[in-house]
């Protein structure tokens, strides 16, 4: 009778995980199976962050590039989820910094939009100062930090 | 007749004795005042006798360690002095410990304003009763004098605030400092950090949050019973809403992306930056940390309200004029004025209970540094000067002191300074510590 239980337990816990119909990208992280067409994109839209100017949240030209390429490739892969996380340098102040940091993933998803990326396939979040990408006090570190960073969450 | 003339008396002694007990609680009109709010604050030098037992005998047990407490905890009044023993001439061990025993001469000659007599009764071990008097030393007046019964040494802590808080109060009007809880935050890791409370002292230190992600702004209720501040994980923000009363944490989440630096308003009820459109705005939630209406919205930034004691005026922090400045609204009229005048980055306001100040912190070449606008003269005072960045500027209830943080000691931690600025005192946090806030007058968190 045990032997039994163990062997249903054991199959509904397969039966689960085949029974996801997204795959969560964090959770799983790159699984062997993925095609590498949907690799590449989301290696694509991991890899391209943009950066901002001191207190300022305007998208600069030279990254409307990059997000026209992400645009691209979230509408090709309309199962993708992608997390867009702003933010800011060390030398504002924490709460501004989260509004910044928020006007700044803002900034991206709008222009996303526009480019028309369906928006049920993009969320924001912001870190403010919380989350820096380098440590250090240098203009270049600060220049490091000021960014959105674009996370696939699903797929 | 003899029965009758009997009970008269003994009625007359009853009375006697509690119109003693009443005189023995009320403190007597203090001639020393310190005027705290004043420019011109002056320093008063107090002296403390050697706590006794008995005439010329001192109480060396849980009477030589509320006196440590009582001299650590006034140590961190900025406008008093100790009278150090060793230059009191005769010393401080006396022969009583009220009048007419108390030789006021040494101490005058010392410079002492203020002396203060402890008395234990029935000695110092075990749970003993402590009398505590305050003496105006040119005088002889009594400032006040109070007794604390039931005293064991678990107790001595709260004894010593108690009675500085009680002192305090009598030469100031004010004795909240000593009577406050700061709830503040500490970091454990990246995006990982929860909220703590001490007193401004150092003492009762204690974790109320351990929940994953950041917390960050904690806000006390104006009755103690919630503190309310924002959480941060990986994919949103929340208000976090811990509760003193069940000593549970609530995880609020709201439509939207942002929840940022909620405060309380005299009712209990939170105001708190929210995602609104383009632009987070500040709402008024209900006691039930639902939405009720808006307070500040517009085409910028609009975060991190703080209100007076009447509920009427908030300062905020927005980017209206282009770089983050302090504003003040009236609620009333919903007239909004600028308060920082000077400086292109002022943010994290805070004003005082009774409105007249506000104080924030301003982007320098130099780092974030503290400063007060007079909301009734219209000056503005840098408060402190680093070094490091100084940031999160909060008053006491006192409207006195404030609380900030401050990289100064290399890793960020909590100091105290007053609305004159002056030297900053580090409080005790055992760790790494931003955002202090402080609780209002009355009520004690129950944990």
């Amino acid at each position: 009778m045990k032997r039994y239980a163990l062997i249903l337990s054991l199959v509904l816990a397969l039966t689960a995980g085949f029974g996801c119909a997204k795959k969560s990208a964090e959770s799983t992280g790159y699984d062997d199976g993925m095609n590498a067409d949907l690799r590449s994109a989301i290696q694509q839209i991991t890899d391209g962050k943009i950066y901002f100017n001191f207190d300022k949240f305007d998208i600069k030209p030279e990254y409307k590039n990059v997000l026209k390429n992400k645009a691209e490739i979230m509408k090709a892969h309309p199962s993708i989820r992608v997390r867009i996380e702003g933010n800011c340098d060390e030398r504002g102040t924490v709460e501004y910094n989260l509004a910044l940091g928020e006007r700044r993933a803002q900034a991206a998803y709008d222009y996303l939009t526009q480019l028309g990326v369906n928006p049920g396939q993009m969320e924001k979040v912001s870190f403010g100062k919380e989350n820096p990408a380098v440590q250090g006090s240098s203009e270049s570190a600060w220049q490091q930090n000021r960014r959105d960073e674009f996370r696939v969450v699903s797929h | 007749m003899g029965r009758a003339l009997q009970q008269n008396m003994k009625k007359f002694l009853t009375l006697l004795s509690l119109l003693s007990l009443c005189l023995w609680s009320i403190p007597v009109t203090a001639a020393v005042r310190v005027d705290i709010y004043g420019p011109g604050q002056n320093i008063v030098n107090l002296a403390l006798a050697t706590p006794i037992t008995a005439p010329q005998t001192e109480a060396a047990g849980m009477g030589k360690s509320l006196q440590q407490l009582v001299e650590q905890n006034l140590s961190f009044l900025p406008f008093m002095r100790l009278t150090p023993p060793n230059t009191v001439l005769g010393g401080t061990l006396l022969p009583g410990y009220e009048q007419p025993n108390l030789d006021w001469k040494r101490f005058q000659l010392a410079g002492s304003d203020i002396l203060v007599t402890t008395f234990w009764p029935n000695g110092d071990s075990g749970t003993r009763a402590v009398q505590i008097r305050a003496f105006e030393t040119n005088t002889g007046g009594r400032i006040f004098g109070k007794e604390y019964p039931k005293v064991n040494s678990k107790d001595l802590p709260e004894v010593a605030d108690r009675f500085c808080a009680d002192l305090l109060e009598a030469l100031t009007g004010n004795g909240a400092f000593f009577r406050s809880t700061l709830a503040f935050v500490r970091k454990s890791g990246k995006m990982r950090a929860d909220v703590w409370l001490v007193k401004p002292t150092g003492r009762d230190l204690r974790q109320i949050t351990n929940m994953p992600g950041e917390a960050l702004s904690p806000a006390w209720s104006p009755d103690g019973r919630f503190v309310v501040f924002t959480n941060i994980d990986e994919r949103s923000h929340a208000l976090g809403v811990w509760d003193s009363s069940s000593h549970k944490v609530q995880r609020i989440p709201f439509l939207g992306n942002v929840v940022i630096g909620p405060s309380f308003m005299p009712d209990n009820k939170v105001a708190v930056a929210l995602s609104s459109g383009s632009y987070p705005a500040i709402f008024l939630l209900n006691h039930a940390f639902k939405k009720e209406r808006v307070l500040e919205q517009g085409p910028s930034i609009n975060v991190s309200p703080t209100f007076d004691s009447t509920g009427t005026k908030m300062a905020f922090t927005s980017s209206r004029l282009g770089g983050p400045q302090i504003f003040m609204k009236d609620l009333r009229s919903g007239t909004v004025t600028r308060v920082s005048q000077n400086g292109s980055y002022n943010t994290e306001a805070n004003i005082s209970h009774d409105g007249t100040l506000v104080v924030y912190s301003r982007m320098t070449d130099f780092g974030h540094r503290i400063f007060v606008q007079d909301m009734v003269t219209g000056a503005e005072r840098q408060i402190t000067f680093g070094p490091g960045s100084d940031e999160q500027p909060s008053f006491c209830a006192d409207s006195y002191f404030i609380a900030f943080s401050s990289s100064r000691g290399g890793r960020r931690g909590i100091y105290l300074t007053t609305r004159h600025g002056g030297d900053a005192k580090q409080v005790p946090t055992g760790g790494s510590a931003s955002f202090p806030r402080w609780n209002m007058p009355g009520p004690q968190p129950r944990s």
